[in-house]
Order: C-alpha cells, then sequence, then structure tokens
C-alpha cells in the first residue's frame, strides 16, 4: 500500500498541496495501524484461549471446549458476545474519558507491535531505539487504566487506577534496570541488534552469559508481570478486594479491550525477554531459502515467547495476590537493590570478559538443566502422593 | 547481620515455597481433569449414577396410595394438598385431589417416611426448572380414585404387585424406629478398594 | 505526612460484594489504601429461623435447621435433635449416635474445605479454591449416598438418624480418608506454605486469649486464639469421648498467636482431627438399630433445655422452650458467627481493604449463621 501510495506520489497525482500530502500521511498510518491491528489481535485473542485451557487444566478442569476444535474459536465467540452487549456508561460518570480509556490502553499495547523482531527480515520498523520505544509505549497503559479508574466516578475503581499507577510506575524501574545489562553488552538499542548479538544455541544467549544477567532477567520477568496487572500483582482488579477494579463500570466491548490489552501486553512482554536474554528469533543457518530461514526464525520466537507466556499462566494458576504495601516494598526494598547490583556487576563482567565466558555460560546451563530437573522430580512426586485415581463419581 | 539474614531468609522462602507451589500445579496439568461435562457429554444420564435415596422431585404412585394422608400431615410447609372422601356405602376412600406444590416443596423428605406403601418418594429427577409458578404444582388426580387398601392375609393385586415391591423397598429404605433390622453394611461387604461405581440402591 | 491534606473515604462493601461469603454489608471509613474502621451490619440473611420453630413442631423443624447453617447443617442437624431429646427423655441408640459422629465429622472437613479454599480465593489465589471445592464434591457425593441430600441434608430425627449406612458406603469413606491426608500436603504444599500467602495472612488481625474470650469467640477461632476449649472435649456429648483425638491450638508460629494464619492453619490441623475421628467411628460402629422409638406428635413436657455442639464455627449454643404442647414455645440459637461479627470493629482499625478481606475469611464467617 505504501509502495502504492508512493507511485501516485511519484505521478504527481498528489501535487504539492499541503492536503494531498496528509492524505498520503493518512493512508500510510491507517495501513500501518491495519497491519499491526492485524498482527495483534490474533495473537493476544489466541492468548486467552491458551491461558482459560491451562488455567483450567492446573484446576483439575477442563476450561473452554465447545466452540471450534477444542474450544479454540472461544475468543472469537466471547468477542462477539462482548460487542452485542449493551455499553453501559454510568450516568454520573465522565463520559468523554471514560469512553477513551479503554483505547488509550489497546495503543499502549498495539504501538509496541512495530518494533517486535518477529525474524531477521519479519519487523515493521528496526527502530534504533527500539527497546527504549518499547518501554515507553507499554507504560501508556497506566494512563489509560487511571482514566478509567477516575472517570468511572466509582469509589473502587479509584483505587484500582490508583494502585495500578503507583504499581506500574515503580515497576518500570527494576525493569528499566534489568533492561540495560543487555543494552551493555550490546551496545545497541536495537531489537534486531539485540537479537544478532546473541546466537541460537542457549549457551550464547544473555540468559546465561553472566548470574547478572539471569538475575536480571528473572526480575524483569516479574517486573513485567506487575505492569502488565497480573498474579500475583493483580491488584488494580482484585476481584476479592475491588470487585474488579478499574474495570468495575465498565461493560461490553470496552471491557473487552482491557482484558484484550492485558492478554495482548503478556505476549509483548514475554517478546521483550525473549529478545533480550532468550536469543530472540535466532535458528541455525540450514536453508539458503530465505522465505525457509524467516519462517523458521517466525516460528522459533513464537515458541519462545509461548512458553514465556505459558509460565505467567502458570504463575497465576498458583500464586495469591500480595498486599499493596508487600507490592511497594517487593519492588523498593529486593528488585531495586538487586537490579543495580546486576547492572554493576554487569559492567565489571563485560570489562573483565568483553567477549563473554563462554565457561559461566556452560556451568550456568548445567545448573539451570540440574534445577530443570529437580522440578521435574518434585513435579512427579505430587502427581503420584495423591491418588487421583480414586473418584466416587463414574462419568468423570 | 540480622536484618541481613532475614533479608536473604526471605529471598529463600519465597523461592523454596514458591517453586513447590508450582510443581503442585504442573502435576496438575498431568493428571486427568475432574470436570463432569453435564448434561451432555455424559455416557449415562445423570439421573441414573444418582445413590437410590437421593431426593429429587416428588412423585405419587397413585395406585397404591392409600390416602391416609400422613404425608399431608408430616410436610412442614403444608406444600401438598389431599382431599379425600369416605364413600359410606363401599366403606371405601376416594381421593379426589392430590396436588404437590414443587415451588414450595423443600425436598426434605419428611412426607416419604411415613408413608406405609412407598406411594409418595423422591425420585432423581432434579431439573424442575420451569416458566411458571402455576406449572409447578403437579397434579396427580385427573377424576377421583379409590385408593389402594392392603389385602390382609392376601396375595397383593397382581396389577399393582410391582409399584408395590418398589414402594416397600423404598420405605425399608427408611431406618425403622427402634427395629433392630441387621445393619446394612454388615449385610453386604463389600470389596476393600473402592469401587468406581457407586453401589446402586436395592430398587434399581 | 502530617503535611498531606487527606480526606476519609466511605466505602461500601456489600451486601453484593465478591468476598463478603454471603450477604454481608461493611461499612468502612478508609483514608487511602488503610481503613480508620469498618463496621459490620448484619440482617440482609434474617429469615426468622427462631419463630419458625414455634409453627411447625418439633419433627416439622429439623429441615429449617439445615438453613441455619448450610455450609455444615449436619451440626444444627444434630443440636436441634439433642434439644428434643433432652426435652423429653429419648434415648439415641448407640449406632445412631456414630451414625451422626460420621455424618458431622465428614461435614466438618467438608465445612473447613470451604473454608480454607475460600481463603485461598479471598487473597487472589483461584487454584486453591477449585482443588479445595474438587474434595468436598467427594465427600457430598458421600453424603448424598447417605442421605439423598447434598447440602440441606436433613438427615438426623429425633431419636437417631433417618438411614443407616448404605451398602458398602464404610469402605468408600474409609478410602476417601486414605485419598484424603495427601492432598492436605498437597495443599500445604500449593497454597499454606507459600511465602506470599505466609505473609498475607501472618501478624494480620491477631486476637490475643483474653479478647477471645471477651468476645465470645467460639470454635476453631478462639482455640487459635491459645484458649483450649471445645465441646466435644469439654462437656462431651453423644458418642465424642470414645474417640481419641487432639485438640489442635493456635501457636504463633508465623508471628503473632491468634493472627490470619494461626486461625487458618487450625482448620488444616482439624481436617485430619477429624479424618482421625472418622477412622475410629467407621471401625467401631456397632450393630443395631438407629432410630429411637418417637411418637408422630411430639409433645415433650413443659421445660427448657440448652444444648452446646461444636460445629464447624464452633460452639453452637441451642435454647428450647417447651410448653408442653407440639409445639416448641421459644428456640433461641447462639452462633459463633454473630460473635466473631462483633469484633470485626474492632479489628478493622487500622488493617488494609485487602486485609479485611481476609479477616473475614479467616474468622470463618457464614452469613446465614449470622442471621438466621
Amino acid at each position: 500500500m505504501e509502495a502504492w501510495l508512493n507511485r501516485l506520489m511519484m505521478r504527481g497525482v498528489f501535487g504539492a498541496h499541503p492536503i494531498p500530502v496528509l492524505v498520503y500521511a493518512s493512508g500510510i498510518a491507517i495501513a500501518c495501524a491495519l497491519v499491526l491491528f492485524a498482527i495483534a489481535l490474533p495473537f493476544a485473542s489466541i492468548v486467552t484461549w491458551v491461558e482459560r485451557r491451562v488455567w483450567a487444566r492446573i484446576q483439575s478442569r477442563i476450561g473452554p471446549n465447545r466452540v471450534g476444535p477444542n474450544g479454540f474459536l472461544q475468543w472469537l465467540a466471547d468477542g462477539l458476545k462482548h460487542i452485542c452487549k449493551e455499553d453501559i456508561i454510568p450516568a454520573e460518570a465522565d463520559p468523554r474519558l471514560f469512553k477513551l480509556a479503554p483505547y488509550l490502553v489497546v495503543l499502549a499495547f498495539i504501538l509496541p507491535w512495530a518494533v517486535m523482531p518477529f525474524s531477521s527480515s519479519l519487523i515493521l520498523a528496526d527502530l534504533n531505539v527500539g527497546i527504549l520505544y518499547m518501554t515507553a509505549v507499554t507504560a501508556l497503559t497506566v494512563v489509560g487504566v487511571l482514566m478509567a479508574g477516575w472517570a468511572s466516578n466509582n469509589k473502587w475503581s479509584l483505587i484500582g487506577g490508583v494502585r495500578s499507577a503507583a504499581q506500574v510506575v515503580s515497576y518500570e524501574i527494576p525493569a528499566g534496570l534489568s533492561i540495560f545489562p543487555v543494552v551493555l553488552m550490546t551496545g545497541t538499542l536495537s531489537m534486531q541488534g539485540i537479537t544478532r548479538a546473541q546466537g541460537w544455541s542457549p549457551d550464547r544467549w544473555f540468559l546465561f552469559a553472566s548470574p547478572f544477567c539471569f538475575a536480571a532477567a528473572i526480575i524483569l520477568f516479574v517486573a513485567s508481570l506487575a505492569e502488565n496487572n497480573r498474579t500475583p500483582f493483580d491488584l488494580p482488579e482484585a476481584e476479592s478486594e475491588l470487585v474488579a477494579g478499574f474495570a468495575t463500570e465498565y461493560s461490553s466491548m470496552r471491557y473487552l479491550f482491557f482484558f484484550m490489552a492485558e492478554w495482548g501486553n503478556m505476549f509483548v512482554s514475554a517478546a521483550i525477554i525473549v529478545t533480550l536474554y532468550l536469543g530472540g528469533w535466532r535458528f541455525p543457518h540450514v536453508s539458503p531459502s530465505p522465505i525457509a530461514m524467516n519462517l523458521l526464525e517466525f516460528a522459533t520466537f513464537n515458541i519462545k515467547v509461548l512458553i514465556i507466556v505459558f509460565v505467567s499462566m502458570w504463575i497465576r494458576g498458583t500464586l495469591p495476590r500480595v498486599r499493596i504495601d508487600q507490592m511497594m516494598s517487593l519492588c523498593w526494598k529486593y528488585f531495586v537493590p538487586i537490579a543495580f547490583v546486576n547492572l554493576i556487576g554487569t559492567a565489571v563482567w563485560v570489562a573483565i570478559w568483553p567477549a563473554g565466558n563462554p565457561f559461566a555460560a556452560w556451568s550456568m546451563l548445567a545448573v539451570g538443566v540440574l534445577l530443570a530437573a529437580f522440578f521435574v522430580r518434585r513435579v512427579v512426586h505430587f502427581a503420584r502422593r495423591s491418588r487421583m485415581e480414586l473418584y466416587f463419581h463414574p462419568t468423570i | 547481620m540480622g536484618a541481613a539474614a532475614t533479608y536473604f531468609r526471605h529471598l529463600r522462602e519465597a523461592v523454596v515455597s514458591i517453586f513447590d507451589g508450582m510443581a503442585v500445579s504442573a502435576s496438575h496439568l498431568i493428571r486427568r481433569p475432574y470436570t463432569i461435562q453435564y448434561p451432555d457429554r455424559m455416557p449415562v444420564r445423570v439421573q441414573d449414577t444418582l445413590p437410590f435415596r437421593y431426593r429429587g422431585i416428588l412423585d405419587v404412585d397413585l395406585e397404591i396410595c392409600t390416602g391416609c394422608l400422613a404425608c399431608d400431615r408430616a410436610c412442614p410447609i403444608d406444600c401438598i394438598a389431599i382431599a379425600i372422601e369416605k364413600n359410606a356405602a363401599t366403606r371405601e376412600i376416594v381421593i379426589s385431589q392430590f396436588d404437590i406444590d414443587l415451588a414450595k416443596c423443600m425436598y426434605c423428605g419428611l412426607c416419604s417416611e411415613p408413608c406405609p406403601t412407598g406411594a409418595i418418594h423422591h425420585t432423581t429427577e432434579f431439573e424442575g426448572a420451569d416458566f411458571s409458578l402455576e406449572s409447578l404444582i403437579r397434579r396427580f388426580i385427573a377424576e377421583p380414585v379409590v385408593a389402594y387398601k392392603a389385602k390382609k392375609g392376601a396375595e397383593p393385586d397382581v396389577a399393582v404387585a410391582d409399584l408395590l415391591t418398589r414402594g416397600m423397598t423404598y420405605v425399608d429404605e427408611w431406618a425403622q424406629p427402634g427395629s433392630d433390622k441387621p445393619a446394612a453394611v454388615a449385610a453386604a461387604p463389600q470389596a476393600a478398594v473402592a469401587p468406581v461405581v457407586p453401589v446402586p440402591g436395592p430398587g434399581k | 505526612m502530617s503535611m498531606l491534606r487527606t480526606e476519609e473515604m466511605t466505602l461500601n462493601m456489600g451486601p453484593q460484594h465478591p468476598s463478603t461469603h454471603g450477604v454481608l454489608r461493611f461499612v468502612i471509613r478508609t483514608d487511602g489504601e488503610v481503613m480508620r474502621e469498618a463496621i459490620p451490619d448484619v440482617g440482609y440473611l434474617h429469615r426468622s429461623i427462631e419463630k419458625i420453630a414455634e409453627k411447625v413442631g418439633y419433627h416439622g423443624f429439623m429441615p429449617y435447621t439445615d438453613r441455619v447453617d448450610y455450609v455444615c447443617a449436619m451440626f444444627t442437624n444434630q443440636a436441634w435433635g439433642m434439644a428434643c431429646e433432652k426435652l423429653a427423655g429419648v434415648e439415641v441408640p448407640r449406632r445412631g449416635e456414630y451414625c451422626r459422629v460420621i455424618a458431622a465429622e465428614f461435614n466438618r472437613i467438608a465445612s473447613h474445605l470451604l473454608t480454607v479454599g475460600l481463603m485461598g480465593m479471598d487473597i487472589g489465589a483461584m487454584t486453591p479454591f477449585v482443588h479445595a471445592l474438587r474434595e468436598r464434591e467427594m465427600i457430598n457425593d458421600l453424603i448424598e449416598e447417605l442421605c439423598g441430600a447434598r447440602l440441606t441434608f436433613n438427615y438426623m430425627r429425633i431419636g437417631g438418624v433417618a438411614w443407616d449406612l448404605p451398602p458398602g458406603w464404610r469402605d468408600k469413606a474409609l478410602a476417601y480418608l486414605d485419598h484424603l491426608e495427601p492432598i492436605v500436603n498437597e495443599f500445604n504444599a500449593l497454597f499454606s506454605y507459600n511465602k506470599i500467602c505466609i505473609e498475607r495472612l501472618a501478624k494480620v488481625a491477631a486476637i490475643g486469649p483474653a479478647d477471645a474470650i471477651d468476645y465470645n469467640l467460639v470454635g476453631p477461632n478462639l482455640r487459635a486464639a491459645g484458649v483450649n476449649w471445645d465441646v466435644r472435649r469439654d462437656l462431651p456429648y453423644s458418642v465424642y469421648p470414645e474417640f481419641d483425638f487432639e485438640i489442635p491450638l493456635g501457636s504463633g508460629e508465623w508471628g503473632a498467636i491468634g493472627d490470619a494464619m494461626d486461625r487458618y492453619m487450625m482448620r488444616i490441623r482439624e481436617l485430619t482431627q477429624s479424618a482421625r475421628i472418622l477412622r475410629q467411628a467407621l471401625t467401631q460402629i456397632p450393630d443395631g438399630p438407629v432410630l429411637a422409638k418417637v411418637v408422630r406428635n411430639f409433645k415433650p413436657a413443659a421445660g427448657e433445655c440448652q444444648v452446646r455442639v461444636e460445629s464447624a464455627r464452633g460452639d453452637q449454643g441451642w435454647y428450647v422452650v417447651s410448653d408442653g404442647t407440639s409445639y416448641p414455645w421459644r428456640v433461641h440459637v447462639r452462633t459463633g458467627s454473630f460473635a466473631a461479627m462483633g469484633m470485626i470493629q474492632k479489628l478493622s482499625r487500622g488493617l488494609m481493604i485487602a486485609d479485611l478481606v481476609v479477616l473475614i475469611a479467616s474468622l470463618d464467617v457464614i452469613a446465614p449463621e449470622i442471621d438466621r
């Protein structure tokens, strides 16, 4: 579309007047927006289905399994249902802000997709400040949430919105500090640059580059949970305390927007972690065809992201919610100091071993594998200990 | 020292306990789910899996109803309405009305307990939703019927024999006051392993 | 900080709120997240059950007692039966008493499972709640087979129980008890010993022994405060003296004695103790009748009596006055939840909104029991 508009421009269809240029610019913008929407929405929606199924299985349930194969089209049914519902705006609410808030939240979730490095060529814009842009636009969510909480004119919503503001702003700091170690090592902010600095094999991922990087990756993951209002940091919408928090008064599609953004943001934060620490789309060079390589890289990237998303769902199925003062002390007493230590430690590490330390990488990888093995043992232990074969009902 | 030790103890406890918790929830990913996909995706109707004592919607077998009004008297909320007339000539009891208001009924089982023949009994049906209160009143009698009367010493009527057997099984299920009936548990020893299928009541 | 001008906010929590366990209402005065006070407002679930007793007679009131506390209805059944038997001097057959104890202790396990699960849900973890309900469901299946209902049992009668144990039921019940213990351990690993859970519950709304007695707390809440009192042992009724079981006590090992964590762990420990009683009861149960001979038109002599049972929510007192007719002249129920509600206003000062939810869940208040 851009090329087509460019051709029209070359032919002088628009002339040199300002209005045609504006038309041209908005045409580009609409085209980009459509592409972003088309990419972002299915991802967010599929994540909802995966989450509900995973969550259900953790709770000994089945989850949605009626619409489509294994309930895969449940997100479509839910979306249609929400569109068909009445859009209620409370009489006492501030109607303009109330209507605007969900769009801001969705905006904050759509914008990061512009620099999402799906593969070596599949990226909309490889900005040289990619990761900075990413953190900047994801922080927009809080504006929408705060606006929703304020405009609803409901005390529960207000508490939810203010909680969200406090939480997201606090956790920006450890998250930002956990991004810097990678920037220190690569010397670039570009998403593609960071990905290319890593290799396809785990020992050349930044996760295992140094113990500091490992800690930074975990802090980044937990901070991203907090920024996305995910359990154990779902205080802004804590349903047992605040009814539904900032979304209490919302209904219909506007309500859905908040949750679409939440699930979409899970994908975005996971993509940041994968790009920074888990080698991004890197895949061994197995085929000379660029198309095949790009497809493989795309698949690698998505599988890694979905694994991180799965872990965050799994955490949601396990952990209770922290209290607001604990959330704050966790951030300021634990994460921020540790993140600073990581940053300084990485700086020292890079000064000593500018090209990385393969021995450290391999030994950390070994420790990781051992931990995973121990974890699997615990899982099997719990699965065997409580006798789930004992049922009293014949129809299970 | 103390503060630093507490700091690291908190960190360690958090990591260890969350590690274990995650192992438990992961172990449920590899177990079978417990959901019953009521009502359509079940191998048998759920009503057929319910125990014999299940107190579902009330039903009345008028053929073996003696018209003794014991159920009417026992009902704490008066949801049973029975009208009987005594035919002076034949000395028979004629039941002209037998209504149960299921909207009022609280499924306590007090009515079926004193019934001598098990005519009024709970079924395993429980899907009682309806569109109007009026349709929840079950009217069991269209035109007056003669009440059942047990013939002393004689064999029961062939027409109602089956119903009577079922009714008496139902009555026998209730504890008889003071009777030293051999305990059911001792009488029917089951396999030690938990049966997957619930033991059906004797009436099924 | 005093330079900042703050404004007090009044929040209405309930009657429709996800974590008020029924229709309860709290008027909360807060300063931001910190509560100045939470004032409970009860009466939204009042159904005049005590008055109904004066209208339906002794036998007919039994199903209504289910509704006094529908989470553990066996205890209210048992209390009503005991009160009537005491008035009329009816002797319950031994097998009947055993059946009562078995049903009641199963109901206690079910009720405590619901409580610990709800605690999970109230602090934001859905999985423990669903797991606890899954276990409770198995008990419901057992009780359904025993008495035909899953919630409002109406199992007991004046003079015994309405049904004997069905064939094969005992083995199923014993198999369930074997199954329960690993499940409790798993539940602890998943939730109780989780660091976040401990941080949320420990040192929240601690109730000392003196306060607990002053405010009339009963049952697990009282024992969590370190007061060694259990009606089953101290004012023995039914066949409880024949069983060997421990009364767990709050020790304050997570911070303060009688805090929310102590009250929560009290329920977890009582699960195993109930299982222990059940094992003994199911193996010792004698043969014989389960129901004494009681006339249909039950007319106890004029007089009054008071019975106490240890329900899942604590010492439940039933006071019945008879005037010699077939209807009781007055019935009064003294429930643990109502007393616990009186404590909330005092405990809530200085807590956070999130802690109020924990406080309600840890006191295990159940709306129908508060209002009757």
